[in-house]
């Protein structure tokens, strides 16, 4: 799903490739006026310890469909660090830090600190991804978000005003929970 | 005669006139054996006095209104419609009313205390954000976080006085309690903007930690500067403009809060809030709170702390003695609480016409 929101121009091939994580430019946490949230949830058919078992592991995004690799330093310590690279080999790349983990509780939390605003269209972005006890024996996967349009300045384009940045990452997470539903589904 | 005590405050004092709030209260402990006498006795003698009130004024910026909250009896007084995302509030018992501003909107609003009706608004150019309001001249200031400035409008029916320069992204603002100055947390420029408000002119930029946002003044008169990039607060002396200390807090600070001889700031990253000696400026601990913790503010006489939960939905309602959360209230979707949010009624008058 992400796949489809993402255009790959030569320019952001070459963007991805090349990008430093973690160097962030001075004042990229300038930001808009209004701080977005959302929360996705899934019923996932295993039980939690399995499905905690296929994301909670910082340094292996590859649950969700649109990530085609992850590479990055520190496991699952807090200030780990995973590079995300989406669709295919050279692909545009989300820099992302691990701030928080609790695996007896299965969640971690984990911000953003660096992404091309024409691959998610947010600024400051924090997350938090947290398996619970679902119905059945199963799981409730909840995904959860915090962030700014992509458009730092007022009055915004319509591509990164608010709106854009809830629908852009509300399809991140759908896409995510998606795949895991199918993934538990088959069992 | 039977009574809960609210009800009592109502026909003993139904109209909030300016000033009101400007005696001190009566200490926390003192109301607790006052009503538990009421309690036991069923009775309510002629000289008793009036349960003070305690009001929080929270902005729900994702679902554009206001949460009013009795902070004594921890309950939702009333939910205010407030359009266009508001964030920045000050409340201002002096003028009799309280003001948001809506960033999205670019609305700024004054409500009556009393009657929590909206008596006034303006849209501003840029990027309106924080507020705070000057006491002795009515005179109400709002940051333009897009444009450099700040606005000054007439606290009555907020018309357009001047302006006066901040530094970049002013969020930020704080009047002193004499009247005498205001300072702007100028946040991509780094510094406090102090303004001399008899002359209405720029008396002194300071540097303090990487972007502040969130400012207060310790009721010994400095100024507390939340630094959300260094995860620190400066404190400064507003008069010679000196940076007296810097204290290491938790993740992305936001509000500061005083109680106890302790500072107190919300960390939005940590979900915690972190605890300074005033003293000493040393840290002294952490209190787990909701998540995304934003406003803060001390209320009924410095016995209770309340920190909003912005992504939670939450106020958590603190002990700064004990230091240990007390409860939770909800409130609408994303409480900021972005200024002077808490109403204290020594006598008991009560906001919002109660029923």
């Amino acid at each position: 799903m992400l796949r489809r929101l993402l255009p790959l121009p030569a320019v952001f091939l070459a963007l991805g490739m090349f990008a430093v994580p973690l160097l962030t430019p001075e004042r990229a946490d300038a930001h808009g006026p209004t701080r977005q949230k959302i929360t996705l949830t899934a019923e996932v058919a295993a039980a939690p310890g399995e499905v905690w078992a296929a994301i909670g592991n910082f340094q292996d995004m590859s649950w969700h469909p649109a990530v085609h690799e992850t590479t990055g330093d520190g496991g699952n310590e807090i200030d780990a660090t995973r590079v995300l690279t989406l669709g295919e080999a050279g692909g545009p790349t989300i820099s992302e830090v691990l701030y928080k983990y609790n695996s007896d509780k299965m969640t971690y939390s984990y911000r953003i600190t660096d992404v091309k605003v024409e691959v998610l269209p947010v600024t400051n972005y924090s997350s938090h991804l947290t398996v619970k006890p679902g119905k059945n024996g199963g799981s409730l996967v909840e995904w959860r978000g915090a962030f700014y349009r992509g458009y730092p300045n007022n009055d915004p384009p319509e591509n990164l005003n608010d709106e854009a940045a809830i629908a852009a990452v509300s399809a991140v997470y759908k896409a995510g929970l998606d795949a895991l539903e199918a993934r538990f589904s088959a069992n | 005669m039977r009574l809960k005590p609210a009800s009592r405050q109502t026909r003993a004092a139904p109209v909030l006139t300016p000033g009101f709030c400007r005696t001190l209260g009566r200490p926390l402990r003192l109301r607790f054996l006052w009503l538990a006498f009421v309690t036991a006795t069923g009775c309510l003698p002629a000289f008793a006095p009036a349960i003070a009130g305690s009001f929080a004024f929270v902005t729900n910026q994702n679902s554009s209104d206001l949460s009013v909250l009795d902070l004594v009896q921890r309950l939702e007084l009333r939910r205010i419609p407030v359009p266009g995302k508001p964030a920045g509030v000050a409340v201002a018992p002096g003028l009799g009313a309280f003001y948001t501003v809506s960033p999205d909107s670019k609305t700024v609003r004054a409500f009556s205390l009393v009657t929590c009706e909206e008596i006034a608004s303006v849209k501003l150019p840029g990027g309106p954000t924080g507020i705070a309001v000057d006491p002795v001249s009515n005179r109400v200031f709002v940051s333009d976080w897009y444009n450099a400035r700040i606005f000054v409008l007439h606290g009555s029916d907020l018309k357009w006085v001047s302006e006066l320069p901040a530094g970049s992204a002013p969020a930020g603002l704080v009047v002193s309690a004499d009247g005498s100055w205001l300072a702007s947390a100028d946040r991509d420029a780094d510094q406090v903007s102090i303004f001399d408000l008899d002359s209405m002119t720029l008396k002194a930029r300071i540097d303090v930690g990487v972007r502040p946002f969130g400012l207060n003044l310790d009721p010994q008169g400095r100024l507390h500067v939340a630094n959300v990039g260094t995860d620190t607060v400066t404190v400064v002396d507003p008069i010679t403009a000196e940076v007296l200390g810097t204290v290491s807090v938790g993740a992305r600070p936001y509000g500061v809060a005083f109680a106890g001889g302790k500072g107190f700031t919300t960390d939005q990253y940590a979900d915690t809030v972190s605890i300074y000696s005033l003293e000493t400026l040393e840290p002294l601990g952490k209190i787990d709170v909701g998540e995304y913790p934003e406003g803060i503010g001390t209320a009924i006489n410095g016995e209770l702390l309340v920190s909003t939960n912005w992504f939670s939905n939450t106020v958590s309602l603190i002990d700064p003695h004990e230091q240990v959360v007390l409860g939770e209230i909800e409130t609408g979707d994303g409480p900021r609480a972005f200024g002077n949010f808490i109403l204290e009624t020594p006598t008991g008058e009560r906001p919002c016409a109660p029923d």
